[in-house]
C-alpha cells in the first residue's frame, strides 16, 4: 500500500514535470535552442502566485490566470529582446544568453525573497482524501491532474489548431514555412510565450502543494533537461511520458535510497542517456 | 633593431608588473587578491581553450576543477601523501571525465554539450556531498603545518603567487603555441563553421576531444593549486556552479578565443568581486551574482567577443574615420 | 572511372528526395548537374559529398566503396566541395581560410601558408589576403570557398552553384578560373542554373528531376530533349542565361 502511495505521488509530481518540460521541448524542437533559464521561469511562476495571494488575496483561479499571462509576456519579451538576436550569432552568445538570464533571475529572487523556503497559505483545497486505502493530499492531486490536462491541451493546441500547425511548420522547415506566408519570427515569439507560460503555470500549480525557495529553479531546469532528453527533443508527448517516468523514478529512489538520492538518480540517468540514446525515447537527434 | 609594437611593449610592461607585484604590495590583503587573480586567470585560460577557441561552451567546468581540488587533499587525508602527489591523479580523473562527456555529446549540437556539462557537474557535486569517504558535506582539509617543503604549506602567500604565476605562464605559452599551429587553425574553423571544416578534412570529433582534454588538464591543475593553497575543499567550493560561472564570465568578458582575454577579464572582475564583497558584506555574494548574470547577458547580447573585440571595433572605426577625413 | 553512384536513394521520413540515382564520372571530366528546383540535386550532391547518409545505394570512388565514409574521409581521399550558401570562416582572414584547406596536405604551418598563398594568387584573391572573410561580398566569398577547397588538393571537386549571382564580367572571370582548375587535372561536377556556364564549361550534362537522372548527354542535345523541357516547364522555371 505504501508503495502504491509512493508511486501515485511520483506520478502526480511527474505530471508537473511533464507540463513544464513540454515548454522546453517545444523551444528545442523549433529552434534547436536550450533555454537554460527555463527552471527559473517555473520558479517565477511560484513566486508570482505567492505575490498574487499575498497582495491581491486571490485564490488559485486568479493566480493561475495571472501567472499564465505574466509568464507569457515574459517569454515573448525575452525572445524579442534577447533570443532573436543571439540566434544568428555564435554559440557563446546563444548559451550565455539564457545562462546569464538564469543567474540574473535566480539571484535576484534570492536577494528579494531570501533563501528560506516558503509555501502558499492554506486554502479550501487542503487536507487529504482516502482513495481505496491510499491517502492522497488534495493539493497535490489537483495540481497533478491539472498539469497533465494542460500538457495534453498544449499538445492538442500544437497538433489540432491552425496556429499550432503554423508553429510546427516553422519547426519543421523555416524556409518552406516562410514561402507559405507564415512569419517565423512571430511563431517563435509565440512559442516562447507558450513555453514560459507552461513553466509558470506548472510553478503555480506546484506552489499549491509543495514548499519552495529560489534554488528550485536550478533543480527544475535540470529535471527539464533530463525529461526532454529522455522523451526526445521536440516531442511534447515524449515529454509527457518522460515527465511521468522521471517523477516515478524520483519518488521510488527517495523511498528506497533516501531523499538525498532523488536528484542524484535523475542526473545519473541523464549521464547514462547521453551514452545510450541521446535522441531520447521518441525524438530526433 | 626590431620595432617594439605597442602590444609587445604593453605585454612586457604587464609581465614585469606581475613579477614585481608581491615585492611592492606586501600587504596580505593585496597579496591575496594577486593570488586569487592568478588562479582565476589560470582557470579561465584553461576554459578558454575549449570554450573560447573551439567554441564548445562548457558551463560545468567546475567538475574538472573540483576533481583537481579533491585529489590532493583526499590522498593526503587518506594515505598521508604530500598533496602535490594528488595533482596527476586529479588530472587523470579529469581527462577520463572529459572523454566520457565529450565522446557522445560532441557528435550532437553544441547546446547538448553545454547541457551535459551542467548536469554532470551537478551530479558530481551532489554525490560528493553524500559520500563520507570524501568528507561528504564537510569536505577535506590539507596539512595544517608543513611536514616538509613538499607539502607546499607556506605561511605567507608569496611562494604561492610565484608558483601560480609560473603555471599561468606555461599555460599561456602552450595556448600561444596552439594558436600558431594547425591545431589552432582547426579549432577556429570548427568554431566558425563546423560543417565546412569537416568538408575540408578537419577531424572534428578528434580536435574537440583534444581541446576538451587539454582544457580539463589545466582546469584540474588550477583546482589542485587552489586546494593546496587554501588547505580546504568542499562540494560547493569544488564543484559548485559559481566556480563554473566565474571561469566563463572572466574569459567571456575579456574576450573568449583570445590569448589575453581571460587575463583582462580577471584583472577587472577579481578586484571588483573583492570590492563588492567588502561593501555588501554577507549579502554581497548575492548581489555579485546578480551583477554577473547581468554582465553575461549583456556580453551575449551586445559583444560576444568581449572587451578585446569591442576594442578592435572601436579602433577600426577610428582608423577608417581618419582615412576618410 | 573516378566516381560512381549506384542506385542512390535518400528519404526523409516518407519523402523520397532522391530515388534510384545513377551517375558515372571519368577522371578529367567536367560534368554538369542541372534540374529544376526541388528536383533533388542538392540532396544528391550532399550524399556524394558524404554530408548526408544515403538510405540505399552505393557510392564508389576510384574503386573504393565510400558510401559510409564521413565528410572528413571524403576530403582525405580527394573529394572536395563548395556549399550553395557560402560557408566561409567569417571571423578568419582570407589567408587563414585557405590555410585550413591547405593544412590537409601540409601539416606544418609554414608549408601550408606558402601553399595557400600560391592558391590565393591562382584564384585572384591576393589583394584580399589579409582581410576578414566577413568583409568580402558574396562573389568574393564564393571565390574564397573555391580557393579553400582547392588548397586541399582534391582530385574531384563538387561545385554547388559557385558561379551564381555574378555580374557578366565576374562570371567570365569565374569561368576562366574553373577552366584553369580543370587544366590542373581536377575532375569537376558542377551544379548550376546558369546555361552559359553549362554550355561553355561542361562536355556532359545530367538532368535531375524528381529524385533521379532523366537525361544525360552533351549540353546542346540535352536542352533540346523534350523530357527535359517538360520537366522545367512543369516546374515553371526554365534554365536562365547569366
Amino acid at each position: 500500500m505504501l508503495l502504491v502511495q509512493v508511486l501515485v505521488g511520483g506520478l502526480l509530481l511527474g505530471a508537473i514535470y511533464a507540463l513544464f518540460s513540454s515548454g522546453l521541448t517545444l523551444i528545442w524542437g523549433m529552434m534547436n535552442f536550450i533555454n537554460f533559464a527555463h527552471g527559473e521561469f517555473v520558479m517565477l511562476g511560484m513566486y508570482a502566485a505567492l505575490l498574487v495571494v499575498v497582495w491581491l488575496g486571490g485564490g488559485p483561479a486568479v493566480f493561475g490566470v495571472v501567472v499564465a499571462l505574466f509568464l507569457f509576456f515574459m517569454g515573448v519579451a525575452v525572445y524579442a529582446s534577447l533570443i532573436r538576436h543571439v540566434l544568428r550569432g555564435p554559440m557563446l552568445a546563444q548559451i550565455l544568453s539564457t545562462f546569464g538570464l538564469a543567474l540574473l533571475l535566480r539571484y535576484t529572487a534570492f536577494w528579494i525573497f531570501s533563501a528560506n523556503f516558503v509555501s502558499l497559505p492554506e486554502t479550501w483545497l487542503s487536507g487529504s482524501i482516502d482513495v481505496g486505502g491510499i491517502w492522497l493530499p488534495i493539493p497535490q492531486l489537483i495540481a497533478g491532474l491539472l498539469a497533465i490536462t494542460l500538457t495534453i491541451v498544449l499538445h492538442l493546441l500544437l497538433t489540432r489548431t491552425t496556429v499550432g500547425s503554423r508553429l510546427l511548420a516553422v519547426a519543421e522547415d523555416r524556409n518552406a514555412a516562410m514561402l507559405m506566408g507564415i512569419r517565423p519570427d512571430r511563431m517563435q515569439a509565440l512559442a516562447w510565450g507558450l513555453s514560459a507560460s507552461a513553466a509558470g503555470i506548472a510553478g503555480a500549480l506546484m506552489a499549491t502543494a509543495y514548499p519552495w525557495s529560489p534554488s528550485v529553479g536550478e533543480t527544475f531546469g535540470l529535471i527539464a533537461f533530463v525529461v526532454v532528453a529522455l522523451g526526445g527533443f521536440g516531442s511534447v508527448p515524449g515529454a509527457m511520458y518522460a515527465g511521468l517516468i522521471i517523477g516515478l523514478i524520483q519518488s521510488v529512489s527517495a523511498f528506497w535510497l533516501g531523499p538525498i538520492y532523488k536528484d542524484i538518480v535523475v542526473y545519473a540517468l541523464f549521464a547514462v542517456l547521453l551514452w545510450l540514446r541521446p535522441q531520447g525515447l521518441m525524438g530526433r537527434a | 633593431m626590431k620595432r617594439l609594437s605597442p602590444t609587445r611593449l604593453g605585454f612586457a610592461v604587464f609581465a614585469v608588473a606581475l613579477l614585481l607585484y608581491p615585492l611592492v604590495f606586501t600587504n596580505p590583503f593585496f597579496l591575496d587578491i594577486g593570488v586569487t587573480f592568478l588562479l582565476a586567470a589560470i582557470s579561465a585560460s584553461a576554459w578558454n581553450i575549449v570554450g573560447g577557441y573551439a567554441g564548445q561552451i562548457s558551463v560545468g567546468h567546475s567538475m574538472f576543477f573540483g576533481l583537481g581540488a579533491y585529489a590532493p587533499l583526499l590522498f593526503y587525508q587518506w594515505l598521508g601523501w604530500p598533496p602535490m602527489a594528488g595533482i596527476p591523479i586529479g588530472i587523470a580523473a579529469s581527462v577520463v571525465l572529459a572523454i566520457i562527456i565529450g565522446m557522445p555529446t560532441f557528435r550532437l549540437t553544441g547546446h547538448y554539450f553545454s547541457m551535459a556539462t551542467i548536469a554532470v557537474a551537478e551530479l558530481i557535486r551532489i554525490f560528493t556531498g553524500t559520500w563520507d569517504f570524501v568528507g561528504a558535506a564537510i569536505g577535506l582539509q590539507g596539512p595544517a603545518t608543513a611536514r616538509g617543503w613538499w607539502d607546499l604549506t607556506f605561511r605567507g602567500e608569496t611562494p604561492y603567487y610565484y608558483i601560480f604565476l609560473g603555471v599561468l605562464a606555461v599555460l599561456l605559452f602552450i595556448t600561444h603555441t596552439i594558436e600558431r599551429r594547425r591545431f589552432g587553425y582547426y579549432l577556429r574553423a570548427i568554431k566558425a563553421r563546423e560543417r565546412a571544416a569537416r568538408s575540408l578534412g578537419v577531424p572534428v570529433l578528434q580536435i574537440k576531444m583534444k581541446a576538451l582534454m587539454l582544457s580539463a588538464t589545466f582546469t584540474s591543475l588550477a583546482g589542485s593549486l587552489y586546494a593546496i593553497k587554501t588547505g580546504f575543499i568542499d562540494p560547493e567550493s569544488g564543484f559548485g556552479i559559481l566556480v563554473s560561472v566565474q571561469m566563463v564570465i572572466i574569459a567571456a568578458l575579456g574576450g573568449a578565443g583570445t590569448l589575453f582575454g581571460p587575463l583582462l577579464g580577471a584583472l577587472i572582475l577579481i578586484p571588483l568581486q573583492s570590492a563588492t564583497n567588502t561593501w555588501f558584506g554577507g549579502g554581497g555574494s548575492g548581489l555579485t551574482y546578480i551583477l554577473y548574470g547581468g554582465i553575461i547577458v549583456l556580453i551575449a547580447r551586445f559583444e560576444p567577443g568581449g572587451l578585446f573585440e569591442l576594442w578592435h571595433r572601436v579602433v577600426a572605426k577610428y582608423r577608417s574615420r581618419r582615412h576618410a577625413a | 572511372m573516378l566516381l560512381e553512384a549506384r542506385d542512390v536513394s535518400k528519404s526523409f521520413g516518407s519523402f523520397r528526395a532522391v530515388s534510384g540515382a545513377n551517375l558515372t564520372i571519368e577522371e578529367g571530366e567536367i560534368v554538369g548537374l542541372i534540374g529544376p528546383n526541388g528536383a533533388g540535386k542538392s540532396t544528391f550532391f550532399n550524399c556524394l559529398a558524404g554530408d548526408m547518409p544515403v538510405t540505399t545505394g552505393q557510392i564508389i570512388f576510384d574503386g573504393r566503396d565510400i558510401t559510409r565514409a564521413s565528410p572528413e574521409a571524403h576530403a582525405r581521399i580527394g573529394i572536395g566541395r563548395t556549399f550553395q550558401l557560402p560557408a566561409t570562416f567569417e571571423d578568419m582572414s582570407v589567408l587563414d581560410n585557405v590555410m585550413v584547406g591547405a593544412f590537409l596536405r601540409h601539416p606544418h604551418r609554414d608549408d601550408a601558408r606558402e601553399h595557400a598563398r600560391k592558391i590565393i594568387e591562382l584564384t585572384g584573391l591576393t589583394a584580399h589576403a589579409s582581410n576578414w572573410a566577413r568583409s568580402l561580398g558574396t562573389p568574393g566569398r564564393k571565390r574564397l570557398e573555391i580557393a579553400r577547397v582547392l588548397a586541399s588538393q582534391p582530385r574531384l571537386m563538387l561545385l554547388d552553384e559557385s558561379l551564381a549571382g555574378l555580374t557578366p564580367a565576374e562570371l567570365r572571370d569565374a569561368i576562366g578560373l574553373v577552366k584553369r582548375i580543370h587544366e590542373m587535372g581536377i575532375t569537376l561536377v558542377i551544379v548550376e542554373h546558369i546555361m552559359e556556364v553549362i554550355m561553355t564549361l561542361t562536355r556532359r550534362v545530367l538532368v535531375f528531376n524528381q529524385g533521379h537522372v532523366i537525361a544525360s548527354g552533351k549540353p546542346e542535345d540535352v536542352v533540346k530533349d523534350p523530357a527535359v523541357i517538360d520537366a522545367y516547364l512543369g516546374h515553371g522555371d526554365v534554365p536562365r542565361r547569366g
